[in-house]
């Protein structure tokens, strides 16, 4: 047995693998097949499951309810994403030209305010932009600047504040990397063969910089999509995004059926989402490098 | 008045309290290739990326086809480099990389097809369009950053140690392609290199730096045999360098060497009667004969009487070590012309005889 394994690399690649393997399968398969098949059958009275097949679970997503609040929520993450890499983007660029010393500060800075917790994080904001008692208003309104408290909360724009504010350094980390690898003698080349500023950045920096951006993006797109922490905070319970959702149906409708297949809906689009986001990339043809 | 491709006119550049380049004056001309040659640090990149315009003098003038170009960027200068480590964009074909210049330009696509297909083959690249950077070798990466630079037809190309990377029989066969190319193209070249030997056999002007300064310019044979101080001398070839004190300043030039008094025909500025002053020859400049033939060293116009310490055959020649006193030695280079037949052994008392014009005495210091 043991001769067997000695001069199979094979065989013992699979042993070495198996720890992951086995954790992938009990941690990450298992519940998702779960929740796959939950999401075909009828719902319990208390929560749980009754072993009767159906497809009315998969109706009832496309009810113009569910559904507005799940197109709106890939508004939200699509907005989060495309914001975080208008703000990340150049201070990635900023930080990655600094000197080395200067850059570890800098990195450092950036990644201070995420050692405290999500939660408070999400609740300071709330103290900033509350609508008749948040600070930026209060200040605003007594300095005589507005009349009216500005709709700062409660809203989409508060959502997306919030997930911008979280997901930002997700952003930032991914293409600082990629153009921290950057050869900076490729934009005097660049420089030299007549191309100006704007010329450098697109075709060199930004084509060079694709696969930070692309693992960026997802890295924002994906937990803004599903965030529910940051919509039922600075939602106000108002606004509110298909994480809630989700997360109603497991604790408060006890529809668990139902918030499978709202669960399934949301991996599918994501998988469909980053497969066509990948191809766009590669025929701009920076990943490919 | 005669019009060049580039000029510096007293040209610094400081980096906080590091001054690159001190007071540089440089003239190229039209089709020139021309060679910055000087050791690590010497400031030949710095001058080179001031003329690409990728640093701007902190004082002095840079002129381009008579032009001043002051705070002009890279993308509006007339002329393109040629990287030490090729900076070839790796996103991009060859094809692309080749194309990138013109298409700045707005060159229209028929045209880029041509220019392009017209630079390729000239580095014999035609046939690679379609590979990206990664899937070349040394020397093909170094033809492509040529291609792509000469396909804009500049006025000059700066070319920063473009051999470098290179192993030597690849470089020696570039150095000679390159050449080739220069005289095919007829754009001025200016040339950084730390290699003497690629400076002396590419150039035909040579300017020799050290520490920020041009010590010398002019023809490689000018350089080689007209060195103006030492560190010039030292640097290009082999030299004997000996101590002594200048007797006669007017030629022939006369000084005292281990105890004896040889004649030179050149002397540097500065240098005065009774001061110490330094012989400069090149070993294969001496000639040595039998202690004995007394008359016949002197009708060589100089010599020096010394003692063989040491021989080494070389093949095409033999290196002697002649001690003239205690301290001080001349190497001698003497080429083998008949078989079988060892000029001196160690010991012999033998004269070092040359013909004064090819003795230079120069200034002690530097
Ligand atoms: N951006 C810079 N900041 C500070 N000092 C610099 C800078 N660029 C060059 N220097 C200094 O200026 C001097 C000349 O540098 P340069 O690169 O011109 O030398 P070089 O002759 O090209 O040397 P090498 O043969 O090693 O390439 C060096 O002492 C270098 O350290
Ligand atoms: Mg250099």
């Amino acid at each position: 047995m043991q001769a067997i394994i000695r001069r199979s690399p094979a065989i013992r690649a699979w042993i070495l693998l198996a720890p992951a393997v086995a954790w992938l399968f009990i941690f990450f398969l298992a519940p998702l097949v779960i929740v796959l098949i939950y999401s075909f059958l009828e719902r319990g009275t208390y929560g749980g499951v009754v072993w009767q097949p159906t497809l009315e679970n998969y109706r009832r997503v496309f009810d113009a309810l569910y559904f507005n609040t799940f197109t709106r929520s890939v508004y939200i993450a699509v907005a989060t994403t495309v914001i975080c890499l208008i703000l990340g983007f150049p201070m990635a660029y900023f930080i990655a030209t600094r000197p080395q010393k200067i850059r570890n500060s800098l990195l450092l800075a950036l990644m201070i305010p995420f050692w405290t917790n999500f939660l408070i994080r999400t609740y300071a904001w709330l103290t900033l932009l509350r609508t008749n008692t948040g600070l930026i208003n209060v200040t605003l309104l007594s300095l005589g600047i507005i009349d009216e408290p500005l709709p700062l909360f409660g809203n989409d724009f508060a959502i997306i504040l919030g997930l911008v504010y979280g997901w930002l350094p997700d952003m930032v980390l991914p293409v600082y990397a990629a153009l921290e690898r950057l050869d900076r003698s490729l934009l005097e080349a660049a420089q030299d063969l007549y191309a100006g500023r704007w010329q450098v950045f697109r075709r060199v920096i930004w084509p060079l910089s694709l696969p930070g951006v692309v693992a960026g993006s997802m890295l924002v797109f994906i937990p803004s999509l599903g965030a529910f922490v940051t919509p039922a905070i600075l939602g106000g319970g108002k606004s509110l995004m298909i994480g809630n959702i989700i997360s109603n149906q497991f604790l408060a409708a006890h529809d668990w059926p139902f918030g499978s297949a709202l669960s399934m809906l949301m991996m599918v689009f994501m998988l469909v989402a980053t497969l066509i986001y990948f191809r766009a990339v590669n025929r701009e043809g920076g990943a490919g490098l | 008045m005669e019009r060049f491709d580039v000029e510096l006119r007293k040209v610094t550049k400081r980096f906080g309290e590091v001054t690159a380049v001190r007071d540089v004056t440089l003239q190229i001309r039209s089709g020139e290739f021309f060679s910055l040659l000087g050791p690590s640090g010497c400031g030949k990149t710095t001058t080179l990326r001031m003329i690409a315009g990728f640093e701007i003098p902190t004082s002095g003038q840079i002129l381009i086809g008579g032009q001043v170009q002051g705070h002009l960027p890279p993308h509006k200068r007339p002329v393109n480099t040629v990287f030490q480590h090729y900076a070839l964009f790796p996103h991009m074909t060859v094809y692309q990389n080749v194309a990138f210049g013109l298409e700045m330009q707005k060159v229209d696509k028929a045209e880029i097809a041509a220019r392009v297909g017209q630079a390729l083959e000239l580095v014999h690249l035609t046939g690679m369009e379609n590979r990206k950077p990664k899937q070349l070798s040394g020397g093909q990466q170094q033809r492509v950053a040529l291609a792509r630079a000469l396909v804009n037809r500049p006025k000059v190309l700066l070319l920063d140690e473009p051999l470098g990377a290179l192993d030597l029989k690849l470089r020696k066969n570039m150095q000679i392609e390159l050449k080739n190319l220069q005289a095919e193209v007829g754009i001025t070249f200016i040339y950084v290199t730390h290699d003497q030997e690629e400076a002396l056999t590419m150039s035909d002007r040579i300017a020799v730096m050290n520490r920020g300064r041009v010590l010398q310019v002019g023809s490689p044979e000018v350089i080689y045999e007209q060195p103006e101080n030492r560190f010039v001398a030292d640097f290009i070839g082999e030299t004997n360098f000996v101590t002594g004190v200048l007797q006669r300043a007017g030629l022939p030039v006369e000084i005292e060497v281990a105890g004896q008094l040889v004649q030179a025909g050149w002397l540097a500025e500065g240098v005065r009667t009774g001061e110490t002053a330094v012989l400069s020859i090149r070993p294969e400049k001496i000639h040595l004969l039998p202690g004995s033939a007394n008359g016949e060293a002197h009708q060589f116009g100089t010599a020096v009487s010394g003692q063989v310490e040491r021989t080494i055959y070389l093949g095409t020649d033999t290196r002697y070590l002649i001690r003239l006193d205690a301290e001080t030695r001349l190497v001698v280079r003497m080429q083998n012309t008949q078989v079988g037949h060892s000029h001196f052994a160690i010991g012999d008392t033998v004269w070092a005889c040359w013909n004064p014009a090819h003795a230079r005495v120069l200034s002690a210091e530097e």
